[in-house]
């Protein structure tokens, strides 16, 4: 997305482009230094969820910024590492078990459990607080959080099912 | 004839002016009902004998499930409501049957504010000043709202809410001046307190609570600390100008006002992070009270009730002007039960600390020194990410008694009312980086439950002796606020959701009644159009407490929580919700 923003805006007029050069090659630094597999390709956001209703019955066109491999075990582990370091576990809790923002390892998903849409969820942050991490990770750092995401164990119940005390 | 006519309206008149005079103020205008915040009303229609006779006579649903703080006011035979997160503003018309509504105002709130908000989307209620209703939004805002007709009169940004500032505090409004500041101590805010022009809502000053003494506003010929001397204390008590500007040290509490010495009374909340070795010093002005001059802002003097945090314990609870008995002598003070577990006596001129007495059990200081001000450490709860986990320390961050349920105070029983926690907690620190618009804390704090097997109560306090006079024991932790009448009864909520009136002498339950979910919010009292006395609460659970209550919504098939072991039943007893319940006789 970031070298997106940037083509468009080339597009647009050099001399705007010219200024916000410097501020693309930072961005782009930013995004690879989070991760040695941050790939800049140009392509719109992936927006073709296959399991949502397509209005008159027509898909909206399938794009892939989502890029990289991220069920290793390898990605998780440094998938892990950046939940911590970004902050993510002030809102979501350790283990991304829950806090003010939701519970990110019960397999339930306000905006989606498919990898492009954690991913999405994440880089391009959500309207209801989840901010924009995308500037900040790149798409290399935002699909290791997918990873990490994906590796924790679903539990087997639901939690208030098995929080009743036996009498 | 004429003549005759003007004087029987003369006397008509005075002798209404004189009922007025001798009639006690039925209204209820500001959050604390009076700029001493004592939460006290003087009717006494409902006493301790008919009090068992309350029952609801009408509830309204907002529409909104969240956090339910704060409180209703009543001006002119009209209550107004402000809602949690989005802030939808009623205005009930009470002198008509049904209360209907004579206008509902709707602002457009960033909704991104949900994720800056550290503690669940609540707001702390709305203030009436001179036709208009000032109120805050969570995406940083100040409006002002025509009372009579619901009209927009001004909307300010105070807040940057990209920097992880929100509103949730109650504004105060003394001598033409909005006085308002930001929540946002998880999240490294520089924090400030503004005042806003009441007629134009144009900001006349900021005054940080961090930073150098030009920008604390705090001025040689008129700042006197009672315990700390020297020039930019604010600044030299962090390790640097990046510590300073990303301390922490939040207003989402509580304002009181003392028109004799023209000072206005505001705490504030935990310095940033949560790690206290990324920030050496006492980091002042984090949970202090700090006393300005409404008018420019000036500082005057300045107490911190934990220098160098190392638990959380923001000092935003209500700070109550009373006047109270110290040492044989009458002194006009200022009475506060902090976070840490100390309720605290000051000097409300100067800022000297008369006392400091342990309401709830204490183990993080054993005391706190009278001639320097100052806690007395224990070393072995002390925090930080080289300590490891540190065990038992209590109060829990959660507080003594939460900020968000301010206590009340009687004048004639000369007691203080207020919920109370009964938590503690272990503290693991580790190092956190700054980033702008994320958390900003760097702690792991598990509670448990203290001593006594209830985790919360409703108490009366003797502030002279420093001693508990009666105790409610509740089975949940206490997270609503409190309400004392001239008739001496004294009311609360609880979070599994029931209303009670007690006795105010005896703690003795008058009445309860469950209404419908958890009570985090505070009662008011008022009399209406038809010259009864009636009682408003809300209810809607909400706050810290929600979200560890485990699952008690239903609305988000997304959000289901396991209730963490401190607090495994609530659940069973409440869900979300958010509704106004009147009582009545």
């Amino acid at each position: 997305m970031v070298m997106l923003r940037c083509k468009s805006v080339a597009l647009i007029g050099v001399l705007i482009a010219t200024q916000l050069t410097a501020a693309c090659v930072r961005h782009q630094n930013a995004a690879t230094s989070a991760s040695e597999n941050a790939s800049a390709n140009a392509v719109p956001p992936a927006v073709r969820y296959e399991d949502r209703i397509w209005a008159g019955g027509v898909p909206p066109p399938s794009g892939g910024l989502y890029s990289v491999q991220a069920n290793s075990a390898q990605n998780a582990q440094d998938g892990e590492a950046l939940f911590n370091s970004m902050n993510c576990d002030g809102c979501h809790g350790s283990g991304a078990s829950g806090s003010v923002g939701p519970n990110l390892a019960d397999g339930r998903w306000r905006y989606g459990g498919r990898d492009e849409e954690i991913f999405n969820s994440i880089f391009y942050g959500r309207p209801k607080g989840m901010p924009a991490f995308g500037g900040l990770l790149g798409q290399g750092g935002a699909s290791l959080l997918v990873g990490y995401l994906k590796s924790l164990p679903k539990p087997d119940t639901v939690p208030t099912e098995s929080s009743i005390e036996s009498p | 004839m004429i003549a005759v006519r003007n004087a029987l309206l003369l006397i008509g008149l005075m002798s209404g002016a004189f009922a007025g005079a001798a009639e006690v103020d039925g209204d209820w205008s500001m959050p604390a009902k009076d700029y001493a915040a004592t939460r006290y009303s003087a009717l006494t229609q409902i006493n301790a004998h008919n009090a068992k006779g309350l029952h609801p006579v009408w509830s309204f649903s907002t529409g909104v499930l969240g956090g339910h703080e704060g409180q209703p006011l009543v001006v002119n035979n009209t209550m107004y409501v402000v809602t949690p997160w989005p802030n939808t503003l009623y205005a009930f018309d009470l002198s008509q049957e049904g209360y209907p509504l004579k206008w509902k105002y709707r602002p457009d709130v960033n909704s991104n504010a949900l994720g800056m908000a550290c503690c669940d989307a609540v707001n702390r209620g709305a203030f009436y000043a001179d036709g208009k209703i000032i109120y805050n939004l969570l995406d940083g805002h100040t409006v002002a709202i025509d009372a009579a007709s619901g009209k927009e009169l001004w909307k300010t940004q105070v807040a940057d809410l990209r920097s992880g500032e929100t509103i949730t505090m109650a504004p105060f409004v003394v001598k033409g001046v909005v006085i308002v500041g930001p929540a946002g101590g998880e999240l490294g805010i520089h924090s400030w307190l503004k005042g806003l022009d009441l007629q134009s809502g144009r900001v006349l000053w900021t005054a940080r609570n961090a930073g150098p003494d030009s920008e604390v506003l705090a001025r040689p010929e008129s700042f006197h600390s009672f315990y700390d001397k020297g020039d930019d204390l604010a600044a030299h008590s962090w390790p640097n100008e990046a510590a300073w500007k990303t301390g922490g040290g939040p207003v989402w509490g509580w304002i009181s006002y003392d028109p004799q010495l023209d000072l206005i009374y505001y705490g504030t909340g935990n310095p940033g992070p949560y790690n206290p070795e990324q920030r050496q010093g006492d980091n002042k002005w984090s949970c202090s009270v700090l006393a300005r001059r409404p008018e420019d802002g000036a500082l005057i003097w300045a107490y911190q009730f934990t220098p160098h945090d190392n638990w959380d314990y923001d000092a935003n609870a209500v700070l109550i002007l009373a006047d109270v008995m110290v040492g044989g002598h009458e002194r006009k003070a200022l009475v506060t039960f902090d976070k840490n577990g100390f309720q605290y006596t000051l000097d409300r001129a100067t800022g000297e600390l008369l006392a400091a007495h342990p309401y709830v059990m204490v183990t993080w200081a054993k005391g706190v020194d009278l001639k320097t001000g100052r806690p007395i450490l224990d070393p072995a709860k002390q925090t930080g990410a080289s300590k490891g986990q540190v065990k038992d320390i209590c109060p829990s961050l959660e507080g003594g008694v939460s900020p968000a349920s301010p206590a009340a105070y009687s004048p004639r029983t000369k007691l203080f009312y207020t919920s109370t926690n009964n938590f503690c907690m272990d503290w693991t620190a580790r190092e956190v980086r700054y980033l702008q618009g994320t958390p900003y804390m760097g702690a792991d704090t598990p509670y448990h439950a203290g001593p006594g097997g209830n985790l919360g109560s409703f108490i009366a306090w003797d502030a002279v002796n420093g001693r508990k006079v009666w105790e409610v024991k509740e089975p949940y932790p206490g997270w609503s606020g409190a309400l004392v009448t001239g008739g001496d009864v004294a009311f609360y909520g609880t979070l599994d959701g029931w209303f009670k009136a007690v006795d105010a002498k005896t703690g003795v339950v008058l009445s309860k009644f469950k209404v419908g979910s958890g009570v985090v919010g505070s009662p008011i009292t008022f009399r209406g159009p038809d010259g009864k006395q009636y009682v408003a609460i809300y209810a809607g659970i909400g706050g810290d407490m929600a979200l560890l209550a485990g699952d008690v919504r239903s609305d988000d098939p997304a959000d289901v929580r396991a209730p963490p072991d401190y607090l495994k039943t609530l659940w069973r007893h409440t869900s979300q919700g958010g509704i106004v319940w009147i009582f009545g006789l």
